[in-house]
């Protein structure tokens, strides 16, 4: 394991197998590369457009979007800047990129020429190579990121960055556990190490790039302290290859308590983190996901959806919202649904931009209850690591110290079952091997019990389904029928 | 041979975990003999499953948009591997964006699906019907 800064010329070695994985990647030179970036104009640069929202106390707006083909993807993506309004852009790849699988790709891209319509979810980048990607950048005014869900994305972020992308979402651990079966955890932090490494090589040559780790997970009913955990770790390990900008994600819970105090906790515990770990030069922002489950199929409840997550990541204080659409429950938007998402959003915290939420004793116990679980676990994690942090990942997630709720990995321990309490906290039920006091444990316990009793039914897997699709059917809490 | 046996999974490349566990969980509590080989399932994993189990369903999902792509063929692949009876069940956002569900209904009937299912359904409902199409009732 690389626990410090890799060589350079070590990653120059891994560069060039990296790029012999696709025809594409023969067209990247690192220093042209370099060149490319530093002719654009620092308005269209992810990393200072994030600081300078942070610095004016402002809360940035970003859909998520992205097609088969060059043309329409430049389309849809003019169409969120203009009429939606976006303040950052999205590149989304589809799922056969995200999985390596360039030949499926390209066969989606022909299919997708004779249809006359996107059979893809998303842009294969890799597959239009530099020179279609500089087509899209070259067409937008506004920063674009790379978003997707790529265990191994060494050659996505090489074409992508070499292109003008000044954004990479992803992590080690955020990008395997929920979006893999089988790549085992060792490898994918290794291959995001070259990622974090890449992003360090155009750091240490005046270029800054924004790195995202994914902070939602599965997306349902996520406990704050796991993505918390898991954020803090990706954060590390990338300043750690020389990753400046960094933005910490979490994907709205449901309670307006519980998630403010997330938000307030994820910052102050990553500076904490950052700090001792001795890392001083970085800018830290923060990413709202609005409401990452299921949700409602009439279009005037998920505006409802849509505006409360904008209310409350403003109200966070989040510095970037993440934003839904009204066709979430149907699969992948319109342009038109899309850019509705933005304005709806806009609305909402346009609103709220001269008002405060005091943040009194309810929210503080919130957020010591987080901090503290937050901590035992990375003591855990640091333990098991002999000290230090990389060496426990693996390990912690071995024994379910770190347990994903819901994830596909199988190198997840997957015992940990999260529901919802009274007022709609997520709660944990069980614990699995998850490294906390019995004090919290116990907290928790009684929280769910007392749903339980007010339901009039034991604490089951069944509340955990009902929970699961509450918010599609109109309500927070999955009651009984 | 025991019909009321499902073989279960995410097709294709998609990992959308978390209705596949819920249906794993309904299924089971209804007495079924599940299956089940989580997300990222390809056809001739299916296939095998169903030929060593002898289930008398498949039930496939696809949450990701690319189902479309990825359900072509299966009932082909069903017949030559002499699973000429086999019930295939497809359900989720299975092509991309907002489709009006008679249309994808159509299509996946028309590629050899038994049941068409939209990710909003009750799985009382595909119970119901499962019983019918099994003759189990």
């Amino acid at each position: 394991m690389k626990n410090t800064k890799q060589n350079f010329d070590e990653f120059m070695m891994e560069r060039s197998d990296v790029l012999k994985a696709w025809s594409t990647g023969k067209d990247v030179i690192l220093e042209e590369g370099l060149a490319y970036q530093k002719s654009l104009d620092d308005s269209r640069n992810f990393a200072s457009t994030m600081k300078a929202a942070s610095r004016r106390g402002d809360t940035l707006i970003q859909p998520r979007a992205g097609v088969a083909l060059i043309d329409e993807h430049i389309s849809l993506l003019k169409y969120l800047e203009n009429e939606g309004g976006a303040d950052l852009l999205p590149t989304t790849i589809d799922a056969y990129t995200r999985q390596n699988r360039y030949n499926e790709a390209q066969s989606g891209i022909e299919k997708s020429y004779s249809a006359g319509t996107s059979l893809l979810n998303g842009f294969p980048a890799v597959n239009h190579g530099i020179a279609g990607c500089r087509r899209v950048i070259e067409s937008l005014k506004k920063p674009v990121q790379v978003r997707h869900g790529t265990p191994d994305a060494r050659l996505l972020a090489e074409i992508s960055l070499a292109s003008g992308f000044t954004s990479f979402e992803g992590g080690g651990i955020s990008y395997n556990i929920p979006y893999a079966k089988k790549v085992p955890l060792e490898k994918s932090i290794e291959y995001w190490k070259y990622v974090d490494r890449l992003v360090g090589y155009y750091e240490d040559n005046g270029v800054s790039i924004n790195r995202e780790p994914f902070g939602p997970l599965t997306g349902t009913l996520v406990p704050p302290f796991i993505s918390i955990v898991i954020g803090i770790i990706e954060g590390i390990l990338a300043l750690r290859q020389g990753v400046k900008s960094i933005t910490l994600g979490y994907g709205q819970g449901g309670n307006l308590v519980q998630d403010v105090s997330a938000i307030i906790a994820l910052r102050e515990l990553a500076d904490e983190y950052f700090q001792s770990e001795g890392f001083t030069d970085y800018h830290l922002t923060t990413v709202f996901h609005q409401w990452m489950g299921g949700f409602p199929e009439n279009e005037a409840k998920a505006f409802s959806v849509i505006t409360w997550g904008a209310t409350v990541g403003r109200l966070a204080g989040a510095d970037k919202i993440i934003v839904k659409t009204p066709h979430e429950a149907m699969g992948i938007p319109t342009r038109e649904a899309n850019a509705q998402g933005l304005l709806a959003s806009r609305q909402a915290i346009s609103m709220l931009y001269e008002q405060k939420l005091p943040v009194g004793p309810t929210y503080r116990r919130e957020i010591d209850l987080i901090k503290s679980e937050v901590n035992s676990v990375m003591n855990r994690v640091l333990e098991l690591g002999a000290g230090d942090i990389d060496d426990g990942i693996v390990p912690a997630f071995k024994f379910g110290v770190i347990d994903v709720p819901f994830a596909p990995a199988v190198c997840n321990y997957g015992k940990l079952l999260p529901m919802r309490d009274n007022e709609g906290f997520i709660r944990v039920y069980n614990w699995g091997n998850t490294h906390v006091s019995e004090e919290i444990k116990e907290l928790h316990r009684a929280k769910l019990e007392l749903r339980a009793h007010s339901e009039g039914r034991n604490v089951c897997f069944q509340m955990v389904t009902d929970d699961i699709y509450a918010i599609s059917k109109g309500k927070l809490v999955g009651r009984p029928r | 041979m025991d019909r009321k046996q499902i073989v279960l999974g995410v097709i294709g490349f998609d990992c959308h975990s978390v209705g596949n566990r819920i249906l794993d969980y309904f299924f089971t509590e209804k007495g079924y003999k599940v299956h089940n080989l989580g997300v990222m399932v390809s056809q001739e994993e299916f296939i095998d499953a169903a030929q060593e189990t002898g289930a008398g369903v498949i039930m496939v999902s696809s949450l990701y948009g690319h189902g479309e792509i990825d359900c072509e063929g299966l009932r082909d692949k069903c017949i030559e591997r002499g699973l000429d009876d086999i019930l295939l069940y497809v359900g989720g956002n299975l092509v991309v964006g907002k489709t009006p569900f008679k249309s994808v209904e159509t299509k996946f009937l028309k590629m050899g699906y038994d049941r068409v299912f939209s990710p909003d359904t009750d799985l009382e409902v595909v119970n119901n019907l499962l019983i019918e199409d099994l003759k189990l009732g």
